[in-house]
Protein backbone atom coordinates (compact mmCIF):
# COMPACT_ATOMS: atom_id res chain seq x y z
CA UNK A 1 0.00 0.00 0.00
CA UNK A 2 2.80 2.31 0.74
CA UNK A 3 4.50 2.36 -2.60
CA UNK A 4 7.53 4.23 -2.42
CA UNK A 5 7.97 4.61 -6.11
CA UNK A 6 4.67 6.87 -6.14
CA UNK A 7 5.59 10.33 -6.48
CA UNK A 8 2.62 12.14 -6.40
CA UNK A 9 3.02 13.30 -2.50
CA UNK A 10 6.58 14.40 -2.94
CA UNK A 11 5.74 17.80 -1.81
CA UNK A 12 5.64 16.01 1.81
CA UNK A 13 8.94 14.34 1.95
CA UNK A 14 10.50 17.66 0.46
CA UNK A 15 11.08 19.50 3.50
CA UNK A 16 13.00 15.98 4.63
CA UNK A 17 15.05 15.73 1.70
CA UNK A 18 15.60 19.66 1.74
CA UNK A 19 16.45 22.37 4.03
CA UNK A 20 15.80 26.06 2.59
CA UNK A 21 17.16 29.08 4.40
CA UNK A 22 14.00 29.91 6.25
CA UNK A 23 14.51 26.75 8.35
CA UNK A 24 17.78 28.15 9.80
CA UNK A 25 16.35 31.39 10.08
CA UNK A 26 13.55 29.96 12.07
CA UNK A 27 15.58 27.60 14.27
CA UNK A 28 17.78 30.87 15.17
CA UNK A 29 15.48 33.01 15.81
CA UNK A 30 13.90 30.23 18.14
CA UNK A 31 17.07 29.55 19.86
CA UNK A 32 16.94 32.87 20.87
CA UNK A 33 13.86 33.17 22.81
CA UNK A 34 15.40 29.17 24.25
CA UNK A 35 18.41 30.90 25.52
CA UNK A 36 16.27 33.44 27.53
CA UNK A 37 14.49 30.78 28.70
CA UNK A 38 17.61 29.31 30.36
CA UNK A 39 19.35 32.39 31.42
CA UNK A 40 16.10 32.70 33.54
CA UNK A 41 15.81 29.38 34.45
CA UNK A 42 19.79 29.69 35.68
CA UNK A 43 19.11 32.82 37.52
CA UNK A 44 15.95 31.18 39.51
CA UNK A 45 18.14 27.70 39.99
CA UNK A 46 21.14 29.52 41.14
CA UNK A 47 19.18 32.48 43.69
CA UNK A 48 15.98 31.26 44.36
CA UNK A 49 12.35 31.79 43.47
CA UNK A 50 12.88 34.64 45.09
CA UNK A 51 13.39 36.09 41.90
CA UNK A 52 10.56 35.61 40.34
CA UNK A 53 7.32 37.47 41.37
CA UNK A 54 5.63 34.55 43.06
CA UNK A 55 5.34 35.55 46.79
CA UNK A 56 2.59 34.76 49.68
CA UNK A 57 -0.28 34.72 48.85
CA UNK A 58 0.28 34.33 45.30
CA UNK A 59 2.25 31.33 45.27
CA UNK A 60 0.81 30.12 42.01
CA UNK A 61 1.62 32.52 38.45
CA UNK A 62 2.94 32.28 35.52
CA UNK A 63 4.33 28.68 36.08
CA UNK A 64 0.87 26.92 37.03
CA UNK A 65 -0.79 29.12 34.03
CA UNK A 66 1.40 27.85 31.38
CA UNK A 67 1.15 24.35 32.78
CA UNK A 68 -2.42 24.37 32.62
CA UNK A 69 -2.64 26.25 29.34
CA UNK A 70 -0.21 23.85 27.69
CA UNK A 71 -1.94 20.84 28.85
CA UNK A 72 -5.00 22.23 27.81
CA UNK A 73 -3.69 22.55 24.33
CA UNK A 74 -2.17 18.69 24.53
CA UNK A 75 -6.18 17.82 23.52
CA UNK A 76 -5.43 19.21 20.04
CA UNK A 77 -4.60 16.55 19.25
CA UNK A 78 -4.74 13.00 20.59
CA UNK A 79 -8.65 13.90 21.09
CA UNK A 80 -9.02 15.74 17.88
CA UNK A 81 -7.52 13.02 15.77
CA UNK A 82 -9.53 10.05 17.72
CA UNK A 83 -12.51 11.27 17.50
CA UNK A 84 -12.30 12.13 14.06
CA UNK A 85 -10.77 8.83 13.46
CA UNK A 86 -13.41 6.59 15.05
CA UNK A 87 -16.20 8.69 13.47
CA UNK A 88 -14.64 8.10 9.99
CA UNK A 89 -14.51 12.00 8.95
CA UNK A 90 -13.00 11.61 5.54
CA UNK A 91 -11.54 14.83 6.03
CA UNK A 92 -9.07 14.14 8.80
CA UNK A 93 -6.49 12.90 6.85
CA UNK A 94 -4.21 15.48 6.39
CA UNK A 95 -4.66 17.01 9.81
CA UNK A 96 -4.61 14.03 12.23
CA UNK A 97 -0.46 13.68 12.09
CA UNK A 98 0.12 17.73 12.82
CA UNK A 99 -2.70 17.08 16.13
CA UNK A 100 -1.05 14.38 17.02
CA UNK A 101 2.24 16.26 17.41
CA UNK A 102 1.16 19.07 19.45
CA UNK A 103 -0.51 16.33 21.86
CA UNK A 104 3.24 15.21 22.33
CA UNK A 105 5.35 18.22 22.18
CA UNK A 106 3.74 20.36 24.72
CA UNK A 107 2.36 17.44 27.03
CA UNK A 108 6.16 17.40 27.62
CA UNK A 109 6.59 21.27 27.59
CA UNK A 110 3.68 21.57 30.10
CA UNK A 111 5.10 18.73 32.81
CA UNK A 112 8.16 20.48 32.55
CA UNK A 113 6.13 23.68 33.74
CA UNK A 114 5.87 21.98 37.26
CA UNK A 115 9.66 21.45 37.10
CA UNK A 116 10.26 24.86 36.82
CA UNK A 117 7.93 25.78 39.72
CA UNK A 118 9.09 23.90 42.24
CA UNK A 119 12.37 25.86 42.38
CA UNK A 120 14.34 23.26 43.21
CA UNK A 121 13.45 20.00 40.64
CA UNK A 122 15.26 17.75 42.42
CA UNK A 123 12.14 17.55 44.86
CA UNK A 124 10.49 16.19 42.09
CA UNK A 125 12.02 12.60 43.92
CA UNK A 126 9.71 13.55 46.80
CA UNK A 127 6.70 12.09 45.02
CA UNK A 128 8.38 9.03 43.39
CA UNK A 129 9.53 7.66 46.95
CA UNK A 130 7.17 9.29 49.15
CA UNK A 131 3.76 10.30 46.86
CA UNK A 132 0.10 10.13 48.29
CA UNK A 133 -2.92 9.11 46.40
CA UNK A 134 -4.61 11.33 48.29
CA UNK A 135 -3.07 14.25 47.02
CA UNK A 136 -5.02 15.40 43.51
CA UNK A 137 -1.41 16.34 42.58
CA UNK A 138 -0.97 12.50 42.26
CA UNK A 139 -3.50 12.02 40.16
CA UNK A 140 -2.39 14.66 37.74
CA UNK A 141 1.49 12.91 37.39
CA UNK A 142 -0.89 9.45 37.16
CA UNK A 143 -3.18 10.86 34.80
CA UNK A 144 0.03 12.88 32.86
CA UNK A 145 2.16 9.93 32.61
CA UNK A 146 -0.83 7.93 31.10
CA UNK A 147 -1.24 10.64 28.49
CA UNK A 148 1.74 10.92 27.69
CA UNK A 149 2.66 7.33 27.16
CA UNK A 150 -0.24 6.91 24.86
CA UNK A 151 0.17 10.16 23.04
CA UNK A 152 3.10 8.68 22.19
CA UNK A 153 1.96 5.49 21.15
CA UNK A 154 -0.92 6.78 19.36
CA UNK A 155 1.78 9.52 17.21
CA UNK A 156 4.18 6.66 16.63
CA UNK A 157 1.81 3.35 15.27
CA UNK A 158 -0.05 5.74 12.57
CA UNK A 159 3.70 6.81 11.57
CA UNK A 160 4.84 3.04 10.91
CA UNK A 161 4.09 3.38 7.03
CA UNK A 162 5.24 6.67 6.25
CA UNK A 163 8.74 5.80 7.98
CA UNK A 164 8.69 2.97 5.73
CA UNK A 165 8.40 4.97 2.68
CA UNK A 166 11.21 7.22 4.90
CA UNK A 167 13.26 4.16 4.89
CA UNK A 168 12.60 3.34 0.87
CA UNK A 169 13.25 7.09 -0.75
CA UNK A 170 15.34 9.12 1.73
CA UNK A 171 19.05 8.69 1.58
CA UNK A 172 19.67 9.79 4.57
CA UNK A 173 18.75 8.02 8.27
CA UNK A 174 18.39 4.83 6.88
CA UNK A 175 19.01 2.91 10.04
CA UNK A 176 17.27 5.11 12.54
CA UNK A 177 14.20 4.74 9.54
CA UNK A 178 14.78 0.90 9.86
CA UNK A 179 14.73 0.18 13.08
CA UNK A 180 11.40 2.40 13.75
CA UNK A 181 9.73 0.85 10.95
CA UNK A 182 9.72 -2.62 12.20
CA UNK A 183 9.89 -4.34 9.07
CA UNK A 184 7.04 -2.28 7.61
CA UNK A 185 6.04 -3.57 4.21
CA UNK A 186 2.27 -3.06 3.64
CA UNK A 187 1.11 -6.60 3.36
CA UNK A 188 -2.03 -6.99 4.28
CA UNK A 189 -1.65 -9.02 7.69
CA UNK A 190 0.85 -6.25 8.70
CA UNK A 191 -1.73 -3.77 7.75
CA UNK A 192 -5.07 -5.37 9.46
CA UNK A 193 -2.63 -5.54 12.60
CA UNK A 194 -1.69 -1.60 12.47
CA UNK A 195 -5.29 -0.69 11.83
CA UNK A 196 -6.34 -3.08 14.93
CA UNK A 197 -3.90 -1.41 16.94
CA UNK A 198 -4.70 2.18 16.22
CA UNK A 199 -8.32 1.62 16.92
CA UNK A 200 -8.11 0.26 20.65
CA UNK A 201 -5.73 3.33 20.90
CA UNK A 202 -8.45 5.42 19.16
CA UNK A 203 -11.03 4.24 21.81
CA UNK A 204 -8.35 4.40 24.86
CA UNK A 205 -7.03 7.65 24.22
CA UNK A 206 -10.20 9.66 24.55
CA UNK A 207 -11.44 8.70 28.15
CA UNK A 208 -7.53 9.26 29.32
CA UNK A 209 -7.66 12.65 27.36
CA UNK A 210 -10.96 13.68 28.92
CA UNK A 211 -9.87 11.91 32.43
CA UNK A 212 -6.21 14.60 32.04
CA UNK A 213 -7.59 18.04 32.07
CA UNK A 214 -10.38 16.99 34.65
CA UNK A 215 -7.73 15.76 37.14
CA UNK A 216 -6.14 19.46 36.18
CA UNK A 217 -9.22 20.91 37.43
CA UNK A 218 -9.41 19.00 40.30
CA UNK A 219 -6.20 20.44 41.67
CA UNK A 220 -7.98 23.45 42.18
CA UNK A 221 -11.70 22.17 42.85
CA UNK A 222 -10.65 20.27 45.67
CA UNK A 223 -9.63 23.16 47.80
CA UNK A 224 -12.06 25.10 49.76
CA UNK A 225 -10.40 28.33 47.76
CA UNK A 226 -13.10 30.95 46.62
CA UNK A 227 -13.79 30.37 43.08
CA UNK A 228 -11.93 27.24 42.65
CA UNK A 229 -14.14 25.08 44.71
CA UNK A 230 -16.89 24.11 42.10
CA UNK A 231 -18.40 21.17 40.11
CA UNK A 232 -18.14 22.07 37.12
CA UNK A 233 -14.28 22.61 36.97
CA UNK A 234 -13.81 19.45 35.56
CA UNK A 235 -15.92 19.73 32.38
CA UNK A 236 -15.08 23.38 32.03
CA UNK A 237 -11.48 22.83 32.09
CA UNK A 238 -12.21 19.86 29.32
CA UNK A 239 -14.47 22.05 27.38
CA UNK A 240 -11.36 25.33 27.60
CA UNK A 241 -8.81 22.58 26.29
CA UNK A 242 -10.96 21.17 23.26
CA UNK A 243 -11.30 24.83 22.27
CA UNK A 244 -7.52 25.80 23.01
CA UNK A 245 -6.18 22.59 21.30
CA UNK A 246 -8.41 22.96 17.83
CA UNK A 247 -6.97 27.23 17.99
CA UNK A 248 -3.73 26.26 18.64
CA UNK A 249 -4.00 22.91 15.95
CA UNK A 250 -5.00 25.26 13.13
CA UNK A 251 -2.41 28.37 13.86
CA UNK A 252 -0.12 25.17 13.17
CA UNK A 253 -2.13 23.84 9.88
CA UNK A 254 -2.09 27.28 8.34
CA UNK A 255 2.02 28.22 9.55
CA UNK A 256 3.05 24.97 7.75
CA UNK A 257 0.89 24.90 5.07
CA UNK A 258 2.60 28.41 4.21
CA UNK A 259 6.53 26.89 4.94
CA UNK A 260 6.14 23.91 3.23
CA UNK A 261 3.73 24.45 0.62
CA UNK A 262 1.23 22.45 1.55
CA UNK A 263 -1.82 24.11 0.05
CA UNK A 264 -3.16 20.91 -2.14
CA UNK A 265 -3.27 19.33 0.91
CA UNK A 266 -4.84 21.54 3.24
CA UNK A 267 -7.53 23.00 1.36
CA UNK A 268 -10.24 25.72 2.57
CA UNK A 269 -12.52 23.01 3.25
CA UNK A 270 -10.60 21.75 6.34
CA UNK A 271 -10.05 25.11 7.37
CA UNK A 272 -13.97 25.70 7.32
CA UNK A 273 -14.96 22.85 9.10
CA UNK A 274 -12.26 23.30 11.99
CA UNK A 275 -13.47 26.80 11.75
CA UNK A 276 -16.91 25.44 12.49
CA UNK A 277 -15.77 23.21 15.12
CA UNK A 278 -13.98 26.30 16.65
CA UNK A 279 -16.69 28.07 16.71
CA UNK A 280 -19.04 25.63 18.17
CA UNK A 281 -16.61 25.54 21.35
CA UNK A 282 -16.01 28.98 21.68
CA UNK A 283 -20.35 29.16 22.39
CA UNK A 284 -19.80 26.18 24.36
CA UNK A 285 -17.02 27.93 26.64
CA UNK A 286 -19.45 30.98 26.85
CA UNK A 287 -21.80 29.05 27.78
CA UNK A 288 -19.58 27.32 30.84
CA UNK A 289 -18.05 30.86 31.93
CA UNK A 290 -21.73 32.25 32.00
CA UNK A 291 -22.72 29.28 34.70
CA UNK A 292 -19.84 29.51 36.58
CA UNK A 293 -19.99 33.28 37.18
CA UNK A 294 -23.52 33.31 37.74
CA UNK A 295 -23.61 30.66 39.95
CA UNK A 296 -20.77 32.52 42.31
CA UNK A 297 -22.72 35.91 41.85
CA UNK A 298 -25.78 34.25 43.01
CA UNK A 299 -24.65 32.73 45.85
CA UNK A 300 -22.77 35.79 47.41
CA UNK A 301 -20.29 34.48 49.20
CA UNK A 302 -18.20 37.26 50.57
CA UNK A 303 -15.08 35.56 50.02
CA UNK A 304 -16.33 34.72 46.30
CA UNK A 305 -17.64 38.08 45.78
CA UNK A 306 -14.18 39.52 46.95
CA UNK A 307 -12.52 37.91 43.89
CA UNK A 308 -15.35 37.64 41.75
CA UNK A 309 -14.78 41.76 41.73
CA UNK A 310 -11.59 41.52 41.39
CA UNK A 311 -12.01 39.72 38.40
CA UNK A 312 -14.54 42.16 36.68
CA UNK A 313 -13.67 45.69 38.25
CA UNK A 314 -10.53 45.60 40.00
CA UNK A 315 -6.90 44.60 39.78
CA UNK A 316 -7.93 41.76 36.85
CA UNK A 317 -10.20 43.58 34.91
CA UNK A 318 -8.11 44.06 31.74
CA UNK A 319 -6.96 39.89 31.61
CA UNK A 320 -10.99 39.38 32.75
CA UNK A 321 -12.73 41.37 29.74
CA UNK A 322 -9.64 40.95 27.38
CA UNK A 323 -10.44 37.03 27.87
CA UNK A 324 -13.87 37.58 27.17
CA UNK A 325 -13.56 39.39 24.01
CA UNK A 326 -10.43 37.36 22.79
CA UNK A 327 -12.31 34.51 23.79
CA UNK A 328 -15.79 35.12 22.72
CA UNK A 329 -16.50 38.21 20.55
CA UNK A 330 -13.55 38.28 18.18
CA UNK A 331 -14.00 34.72 17.48
CA UNK A 332 -17.79 34.65 17.17
CA UNK A 333 -17.36 37.89 14.90
CA UNK A 334 -14.91 35.98 12.60
CA UNK A 335 -16.40 32.64 12.32
CA UNK A 336 -19.72 33.70 11.88
CA UNK A 337 -19.87 33.99 8.12
CA UNK A 338 -16.86 31.99 6.49
CA UNK A 339 -18.06 32.65 3.01
CA UNK A 340 -15.11 34.48 1.56
CA UNK A 341 -11.14 35.08 2.98
CA UNK A 342 -11.96 31.18 5.37
CA UNK A 343 -8.25 30.80 6.09
CA UNK A 344 -7.37 34.19 7.24
CA UNK A 345 -10.88 34.97 9.04
CA UNK A 346 -10.05 31.33 11.16
CA UNK A 347 -6.50 32.40 11.49
CA UNK A 348 -7.71 35.54 13.49
CA UNK A 349 -10.02 33.41 15.25
CA UNK A 350 -7.50 31.03 16.11
CA UNK A 351 -4.78 33.34 17.02
CA UNK A 352 -7.31 35.19 19.37
CA UNK A 353 -8.62 32.20 21.01
CA UNK A 354 -4.47 31.07 21.50
CA UNK A 355 -4.00 34.35 23.73
CA UNK A 356 -7.33 34.04 25.40
CA UNK A 357 -7.33 30.63 26.64
CA UNK A 358 -4.35 31.40 28.30
CA UNK A 359 -5.42 35.05 30.06
CA UNK A 360 -8.35 32.49 31.20
CA UNK A 361 -5.97 30.25 33.14
CA UNK A 362 -3.94 33.20 34.61
CA UNK A 363 -7.63 34.30 35.67
CA UNK A 364 -8.43 31.06 37.18
CA UNK A 365 -4.74 30.72 39.00
CA UNK A 366 -4.19 34.12 40.34
CA UNK A 367 -7.33 36.23 41.51
CA UNK A 368 -7.99 33.65 44.16
CA UNK A 369 -4.21 33.39 45.38
CA UNK A 370 -4.32 36.68 45.27
CA UNK A 371 -7.63 36.94 47.68
CA UNK A 372 -6.84 33.75 49.93
CA UNK A 373 -10.30 32.86 52.11
CA UNK A 374 -7.43 32.16 54.91
CA UNK A 375 -6.88 35.42 56.96
CA UNK A 376 -3.85 36.03 54.83
CA UNK A 377 -2.93 39.84 53.46
CA UNK A 378 -4.05 39.89 49.93
CA UNK A 379 -1.28 40.36 47.49
CA UNK A 380 -1.00 41.06 43.84
CA UNK A 381 1.11 39.33 41.21
CA UNK A 382 4.01 41.12 39.22
CA UNK A 383 5.74 38.42 37.11
CA UNK A 384 9.79 39.23 36.69
CA UNK A 385 11.59 38.64 33.71
CA UNK A 386 12.54 35.30 34.95
CA UNK A 387 8.43 34.35 34.41
CA UNK A 388 8.47 36.53 30.88
CA UNK A 389 12.19 34.32 29.70
CA UNK A 390 10.11 31.33 31.01
CA UNK A 391 6.98 32.15 29.15
CA UNK A 392 8.97 33.01 25.89
CA UNK A 393 11.33 29.78 26.23
CA UNK A 394 8.69 27.10 26.72
CA UNK A 395 6.43 28.71 23.46
CA UNK A 396 10.01 28.87 21.46
CA UNK A 397 10.76 25.33 22.90
CA UNK A 398 7.43 23.95 21.63
CA UNK A 399 7.79 26.23 17.97
CA UNK A 400 11.30 24.62 17.59
CA UNK A 401 10.37 20.48 18.85
CA UNK A 402 7.54 21.26 16.18
CA UNK A 403 9.79 22.30 13.17
CA UNK A 404 12.70 19.74 13.91
CA UNK A 405 10.30 16.69 13.89
CA UNK A 406 8.67 18.20 10.60
CA UNK A 407 12.49 17.69 9.62
CA UNK A 408 12.50 13.81 10.16
CA UNK A 409 9.04 12.66 9.86
CA UNK A 410 6.60 13.84 7.43
CA UNK A 411 4.05 16.38 8.69
CA UNK A 412 0.94 15.21 6.49
CA UNK A 413 0.59 11.24 7.00
CA UNK A 414 1.50 9.67 3.27
CA UNK A 415 -0.90 6.69 3.38
CA UNK A 416 -3.35 7.85 4.84
CA UNK A 417 -3.57 10.30 1.69
CA UNK A 418 -3.00 7.68 -0.33
CA UNK A 419 -5.54 5.25 1.30
CA UNK A 420 -8.29 7.94 1.17
CA UNK A 421 -7.69 8.21 -2.90
CA UNK A 422 -7.40 4.61 -3.16
CA UNK A 423 -9.83 2.79 -0.73
CA UNK A 424 -11.60 6.14 0.85
CA UNK A 425 -13.68 7.49 -1.91
CA UNK A 426 -15.30 3.28 -2.78
CA UNK A 427 -15.97 3.17 1.27
CA UNK A 428 -17.67 6.76 1.13
CA UNK A 429 -19.95 6.07 -1.51
CA UNK A 430 -21.03 2.40 0.14
CA UNK A 431 -21.64 4.09 3.59
CA UNK A 432 -23.93 6.80 2.06
CA UNK A 433 -25.71 3.95 0.41
CA UNK A 434 -26.47 2.15 3.68
CA UNK A 435 -27.56 5.93 5.28
CA UNK A 436 -30.18 6.09 2.12
CA UNK A 437 -33.57 4.32 1.97
CA UNK A 438 -33.62 1.52 0.15
CA UNK A 439 -34.94 2.24 -3.45
CA UNK A 440 -38.37 0.93 -4.38
CA UNK A 441 -39.34 -1.62 -7.15
CA UNK A 442 -41.62 0.82 -10.12
CA UNK A 443 -44.47 -2.42 -9.64
CA UNK A 444 -44.33 -2.44 -5.46
CA UNK A 445 -44.99 1.13 -5.91
CA UNK A 446 -48.18 0.63 -8.21
CA UNK A 447 -49.44 -1.81 -5.59
CA UNK A 448 -49.24 0.36 -2.80
CA UNK A 449 -50.74 3.11 -4.63
CA UNK A 450 -53.73 0.96 -5.63
CA UNK A 451 -54.39 -0.30 -2.20
CA UNK A 452 -54.02 3.34 -0.44
CA UNK A 453 -57.07 4.58 -3.44
CA UNK B 1 27.93 -7.59 -0.09
CA UNK B 2 25.64 -9.88 1.24
CA UNK B 3 27.70 -10.26 4.72
CA UNK B 4 27.56 -6.52 4.98
CA UNK B 5 24.01 -6.72 4.38
CA UNK B 6 23.15 -9.21 6.74
CA UNK B 7 25.58 -7.74 9.38
CA UNK B 8 23.13 -4.42 8.71
CA UNK B 9 20.21 -6.86 9.00
CA UNK B 10 21.44 -7.99 12.45
CA UNK B 11 21.76 -4.46 13.80
CA UNK B 12 18.16 -3.26 12.78
CA UNK B 13 16.81 -6.13 15.13
CA UNK B 14 18.92 -5.89 17.70
CA UNK B 15 18.11 -2.26 17.67
CA UNK B 16 14.30 -2.88 17.40
CA UNK B 17 14.91 -5.59 19.93
CA UNK B 18 16.04 -2.66 22.43
CA UNK B 19 13.15 -0.36 21.43
CA UNK B 20 10.79 -2.97 22.86
CA UNK B 21 13.15 -3.14 26.05
CA UNK B 22 13.07 0.65 26.59
CA UNK B 23 9.00 1.12 25.76
CA UNK B 24 8.56 -2.11 28.32
CA UNK B 25 11.30 -0.45 30.68
CA UNK B 26 9.29 3.34 30.62
CA UNK B 27 5.56 1.81 31.18
CA UNK B 28 7.20 -0.88 33.88
CA UNK B 29 8.69 1.37 35.64
CA UNK B 30 5.59 3.23 35.94
CA UNK B 31 3.74 0.45 36.83
CA UNK B 32 6.53 -0.37 39.48
CA UNK B 33 6.28 3.02 40.66
CA UNK B 34 2.41 2.76 41.35
CA UNK B 35 2.55 -0.46 42.68
CA UNK B 36 5.74 0.99 45.23
CA UNK B 37 2.84 3.98 46.19
CA UNK B 38 0.39 1.22 47.38
CA UNK B 39 3.11 -0.50 49.16
CA UNK B 40 3.56 2.22 51.44
CA UNK B 41 0.67 3.54 52.29
CA UNK B 42 -0.22 0.23 53.29
CA UNK B 43 2.78 -0.15 55.22
CA UNK B 44 1.98 3.17 57.06
CA UNK B 45 -1.59 2.45 57.00
CA UNK B 46 -2.02 5.95 55.27
CA UNK B 47 -5.54 5.62 53.43
CA UNK B 48 -4.45 2.32 51.04
CA UNK B 49 -7.73 2.56 49.74
CA UNK B 50 -7.04 5.66 48.05
CA UNK B 51 -3.99 4.20 46.70
CA UNK B 52 -5.85 0.85 45.63
CA UNK B 53 -8.93 2.73 43.99
CA UNK B 54 -6.96 4.75 41.42
CA UNK B 55 -4.45 1.59 40.81
CA UNK B 56 -7.80 -0.55 39.84
CA UNK B 57 -8.22 2.33 37.06
CA UNK B 58 -4.51 3.11 36.04
CA UNK B 59 -2.53 0.01 36.10
CA UNK B 60 -4.70 -1.66 33.55
CA UNK B 61 -4.62 1.38 30.82
CA UNK B 62 -0.71 1.13 31.29
CA UNK B 63 -0.80 -3.37 30.48
CA UNK B 64 -3.36 -2.33 27.73
CA UNK B 65 -0.99 -0.08 25.70
CA UNK B 66 1.91 -2.13 26.33
CA UNK B 67 -0.01 -4.85 24.93
CA UNK B 68 -0.57 -2.71 22.31
CA UNK B 69 2.70 -2.34 21.87
CA UNK B 70 4.03 -6.09 22.12
CA UNK B 71 0.81 -6.60 19.50
CA UNK B 72 2.27 -3.99 16.89
CA UNK B 73 5.59 -5.47 17.40
CA UNK B 74 5.21 -9.06 16.97
CA UNK B 75 2.93 -8.65 13.92
CA UNK B 76 4.40 -6.44 11.90
CA UNK B 77 8.02 -8.21 12.60
CA UNK B 78 6.17 -11.44 12.15
CA UNK B 79 4.93 -10.21 8.58
CA UNK B 80 7.46 -8.59 6.53
CA UNK B 81 6.67 -10.48 3.48
CA UNK B 82 8.52 -8.92 0.26
CA UNK B 83 9.78 -6.01 0.27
Amino acid sequence: MADPADTRDAALLAPIERTGRGFYWTVGLLSLLILWGAIAYWTQFDEGLGVTGLHQPVSWGFYITNFVFFIGISHAGTLISAILRLSKAEWRRPITRMAEVITVMVLFIGAGQILVDLGRPDRMLNIIRYGRYQSPLLWDATSISAYLTASLTYLYIPMIPDIAILRDRVGKRKLFYSVLALGWTGTERQQRVLNRAIAILAVLVIPIAVSVHTVVSFVFSMTLQPMWHSTIFGPYFVVGAIFSGIAALIVAMIAFRKAYGLESYLKPIHFRYLGQLLLVMSLLWFYFTFAEYLTGYYGSEPEEMKVFWSKFTGPFWPFFWGMVLTNFFIPILCLMRLGRRTIGKVLIASLSVTVGMWLERFIIVVPTLSNPRLPFGEGLYFPTWVEWGELAGSFALFALFYVLFTKVFPVISIWEIREGREVGLKEVEERLLTYLPDAAEPDVVGKRTEVVK
Amino acid sequence: MRGERSVSERTVRRLQWLWLVVAFGLIGGIITWIAHLIRTAWRLGDVPSASIGISIVSIPIFLTMLGVILYVFVGLRGDRGER
